[in-house]
């Protein structure tokens, strides 16, 4: 090998100058510009991807992307203008048809272009801040043919006469609704809006306007609303199936407005139709259809709940005054829980429980229940009779499904004070005549009283049950002590602890002298295990078992009070006996003794005793001899009346008073107890605690508040301020 | 003790009447505890307070202390003193006939045109004892309280028996001026 020569290579600059063809872009422009005419002529299959993307590619690099870019401008003007003409022309039907085929033409057509020009896209269009390929297309469609003058308004009439039919029953082309809308939606979020739901929702606004005022005239309150709710979800299938999701919330509104709101307060009060009758009849499907419906707009529930309540305080009152009802206070309660059942399953089911309802319930219930006063009274007598016999038989759950309804009711008095007075004399009747259907029933009952009420409601309640217990114990003890009484008459004492019984005043009778020598050993017996307590015979409380011979022999046991017996036991030892005499014999009070001898020879049955003159009323002249020709079916005939009845008058006054009475030390203590906390209080403030704190027993009232405030001043519990007379102090 | 024969000397001597008002005045100072009654402290120091050791001074003093009457605080704790004073011993509350007869002695001063309807309703509604309370709240009652009750207030707090007298006043049409119209009450 040759030494090699070093070459040194030298680079050199092109001395061969690249001349631009000044025709270069024309003729480029050209092979783009018939590319596009063949693409929009659905010749695309005959072009090479590469060699057009080539083109536009070095049009760009030699920076005719201006060129590049009016040309695609231009071009697609064109077409679109010739485009729009042949939608134009199409007639009738085929005008969606035509739209939605030549869009989908023009979709194609452009993707393929933005394809082709994509590297223009990239880099010319930012830097130029021109239009993206994509959009612009779109919006040339736009400009060219959705707002050409022929175009516009005749889609838009197109589009809501088609929608038009569909409402009025017709079978549309849901598909190519669809397909417009999408078009329309793609174009831009405005477009939509202006081209079409703008117009939509108010068409539809005087369609339903037309609509609803057509269908009130004609229908009823329950046919309306099935047809509103049709339309509605008309409406819901419509949105879904062709147009925007958004349009759903605008077009749920004008319905609601029109067929709902604009009309609400006349379908509610709509004769023999509206709420009132629908409540009234138990129309659930239609009252849970109006519910439903009636939530969707504003206030629409709030004026449904306003008018149940004013027709339950309505209806409510009625009963509550209504003579004719009040004659039986157990069918009176019962027609209440009826009542408050009824409603409770109409919030329960159609009104949802919804929770307002239900205490637009409750209030309306506490107001009318409390516009009688004997309210109080009657609840406590519905309780009774369910002890004494409405229950007997009934297993467990069952009963305490009853008393918690009871208890419901119980919560709406205003007067529980009055209620706690009437419960404890009705229960000391059931338990000195030993009538209550079953002992775990009362004590269930007082369980509920003492959860809703607290301890002291029901301790004395507790004290008689534990006063009969105690009483049995102590009979046994006397039987055990003193074997020798077995032949003589039986004696049951129930010993009662005073202050846990309702109060009676004691007026003893001259007790017949088997049983008053009877009496006395007890008493002995009692006091010589319990010195210190004193013993007072409760002889209008009593009864007793007699058995009886009349004059054909005809033998019976009679159920008496005691009063009864001491009566009739005169008749041992005499055949006639005057009032008078029978007064002074027994010295039981004067109307004690009519109502005793009327029930003892004036009721037919029970007629053990004869009268003359016959007369109705007993009076100071009457003669009173055996009625030896009583008879009855039955061996055991009842007479004593130690049931509890309603009230007469008088009695009725004498319980409101002694309520009165006992309200106010309550009332004072609640002052003082208030006033100990706070030191110094003004007088409306005192007032406002006091309500409240005696609020779960009876509504307290503010004069009464006062007088008891100056009786504690004067007793030196509070003072007044001396530069504030309305401040009271607490004085420790 | 200077009891009522003692009272009526020293009236005498002093030229003032027993029934006079300037009495309670000079009761007052005393600090004394009963009416017509003055123990020997009571008095003794009542005339020491009051700058007297003659009867000559007592009497330039009679004016003052009626003038004192005139002065609002002065009329306050001497109306207030009033109750104590004219009540029997041990008792806690004042006679009507006392309260009614010490009203119109103390309002002749005060002048307050409701006074007569106060007591003619007293006689007839109310026939008992007046409590301590009621007694002080009289007062402000006239004070505070137009004749024609046009700013009385239902919530003001007032005792229960001048709740009462309004009622009885607005019954019986009680007009600007104060006088009843029902003749019935003649």
């Amino acid at each position: 090998m040759s030494n090699q020569k070093k070459k040194h290579f030298q680079i050199e600059a092109f001395k061969h100058k690249v001349v631009m063809d000044p025709k270069y872009p024309d003729k480029t422009w050209k092979i783009l510009e018939d590319a596009i005419h063949e693409i929009y002529n659905h010749n695309a299959s005959g072009l090479s991807f590469e060699e057009l993307y080539r083109n536009a590619y070095n049009m760009v690099l030699h920076k005719f992307g201006e060129r590049l870019y009016s040309g695609l401008v231009a071009t697609m003007t064109v077409h679109l203008k010739d485009i729009a003409q042949s939608i134009e022309a199409a007639q009738g039907g085929s005008f969606l048809e035509e739209l939605n085929r030549k869009w989908n033409d023009h979709n194609k057509a452009l993707q393929m272009i933005r394809d082709i020009l994509m590297y223009m896209d990239r880099t010319y269009v930012p830097s130029a801040r021109k239009t993206p390929v994509h959009e612009l297309g779109l919006n040339l469609w736009r400009e060219n043919v959705i707002y050409s003058s022929q175009i516009r308004t005749r889609l838009l009439n197109t589009l809501l006469e088609l929608i038009h039919s569909e409402r009025t029953g017709e079978v549309i082309d849901r598909g190519i609704m669809r397909n417009i809308t999408k078009m329309l939606m793609d174009l831009g979020p405005s477009v939509y809006e202006h081209e079409f739901e703008k117009h939509f929702t108010n068409v539809s606004a005087e369609f339903y306007q037309v609509e609803s005022q057509r269908f009130i005239e004609c229908c009823d309150c329950g046919d309306y609303l099935k047809k509103a709710e049709r339309r509605l979800n008309e409406e819901m299938d419509r949105v879904s199936h062709y147009l925007d999701p958004e349009t759903e919330k605008k077009i749920n509104k004008v319905v609601e407005e029109q067929m709902i709101e604009n009309h609400m307060l006349r379908l509610i009060h709509m004769e023999n139709s509206g709420l009132v009758n629908m409540l009234c009849d138990d129309k659930y499907e239609d009252l849970g259809r109006m519910y439903t419906l009636f939530r969707r707009v504003t206030d629409g529930l709030l004026k449904i709940r306003e008018v149940m309540t004013s027709h339950i305080r309505e209806s409510g009152k009625q009963l509550v005054t209504d003579p004719e009802r009040l004659k039986d206070p157990v069918e009176f309660v019962q027609r209440l829980l009826d009542e408050k059942d009824k409603y409770d399953k109409i919030i329960n089911l159609p009104f949802n429980n919804d929770k307002s309802f239900q205490n637009a319930l409750n209030s309306s219930f506490e107001y009318f229940i409390n516009l009688n006063p004997r309210s109080p009274e009657f609840i406590s007598l519905f309780v009774d009779d369910k002890l004494r016999k409405g229950l007997k038989g009934v297993n467990e759950d069952d009963v305490e499904v009853t008393l918690d309804k009871v208890m419901m009711l119980f919560r709406y008095l205003q007067e529980k004070d009055v209620f706690e007075k009437y419960y404890k004399q009705h229960l000391a009747k059931r338990l000195l005549s030993g009538k209550t259907v079953s002992d775990d029933a009362e004590r269930s009952l007082i369980v509920k009283l003492k959860t809703e009420c607290g301890y002291q409601f029901t301790s004395k309640l507790e004290g008689m049950f534990t006063d009969m217990k105690t009483s049995q114990d102590t009979m046994q003890g006397f039987y055990a002590s003193h074997p020798d009484l077995g032949d003589g008459p039986t004696l049951t004492v129930q010993v009662l602890t005073t202050g846990s019984w309702p109060t009676q005043s004691s007026i003893t009778c001259n007790l017949p002298a088997e049983i008053s020598a009877l009496c006395e050993k007890f008493r002995s017996y009692y006091l010589g295990t319990h010195t210190g307590r004193r013993l007072s015979w409760q002889t209008n409380m009593g009864f007793a078992d007699l058995k009886a011979t009349f004059g054909k022999g005809q033998k019976h046991e009679l159920n008496v009070s005691t009063y009864q017996m001491c009566v009739l036991m005169l008749f041992n030892n005499a055949d006639k006996l005057s009032y008078k005499e029978i007064e002074q014999a027994t010295e039981i009070p004067a109307p004690d003794l009519k109502r005793c001898l009327q029930s003892l020879a004036l009721v037919k049955g029970r007629n053990v005793l004869r009268k003359e003159p016959m007369s109705k009323d007993v009076v100071e002249d009457d003669a009173f001899f055996v009625n030896d020709k009583f008879s009855s079916k039955l061996y055991k005939v009842k007479i004593g009346t130690v049931v509890a009845q309603k009230e007469s008058e008088p009695e009725k006054q004498e319980t409101r008073q002694r309520v009165e009475e006992d309200r106010k030390p309550q009332i004072e203590a609640a002052i003082v107890r208030i006033m100990k906390s706070r030191k110094q209080l003004d007088h409306n403030n005192l007032i406002a605690e006091v309500t409240k704190q005696l609020q779960s027993r009876f509504l307290a009232n503010p004069t009464e508040v006062k007088k008891r405030i100056e009786s504690l001043i004067e007793r030196d519990f509070l003072e007044r301020d001396d530069n504030d007379r309305k401040l009271y102090r607490y004085l420790a | 003790m200077i009891f009522a024969d003692g009272i009526t000397l020293l009236c005498n001597d002093i030229q003032v009447d027993p029934q006079d008002i300037v009495m309670l005045v000079l009761s007052w100072h005393m600090k004394a505890g009963t009416m017509c009654e003055f123990s020997k402290k009571e008095f003794t120091e009542g005339l020491q307070s009051l700058g007297i050791d003659s009867l000559e001074k007592f009497r330039e003093k009679i004016p003052s202390m009626r003038s004192e009457l005139k002065d609002e605080q002065k009329f306050r704790e001497i109306y207030n003193f009033a109750f104590g004073w004219a009540k029997e011993k041990g008792q806690k509350s004042l006679a009507l006939d006392t309260a009614i007869g010490m009203w119109q002695l103390l309002f002749a001063e005060k002048q307050w045109p409701l006074v007569d309807h106060w007591c003619q309703f007293l006689q007839a509604r109310h026939n008992k004892a007046i409590s301590r309370d009621t007694w002080s709240q009289l007062l402000e009652f006239a004070k505070t309280v137009s004749s024609n009750l046009s700013d009385y207030d239902a919530e003001g707090a007032w005792p229960y028996l001048i709740d009462e007298f309004v009622d009885y006043l607005k019954e019986n049409g009680v007009n600007q001026h104060g006088q009843i119209n029902d003749s019935s009450l003649n």
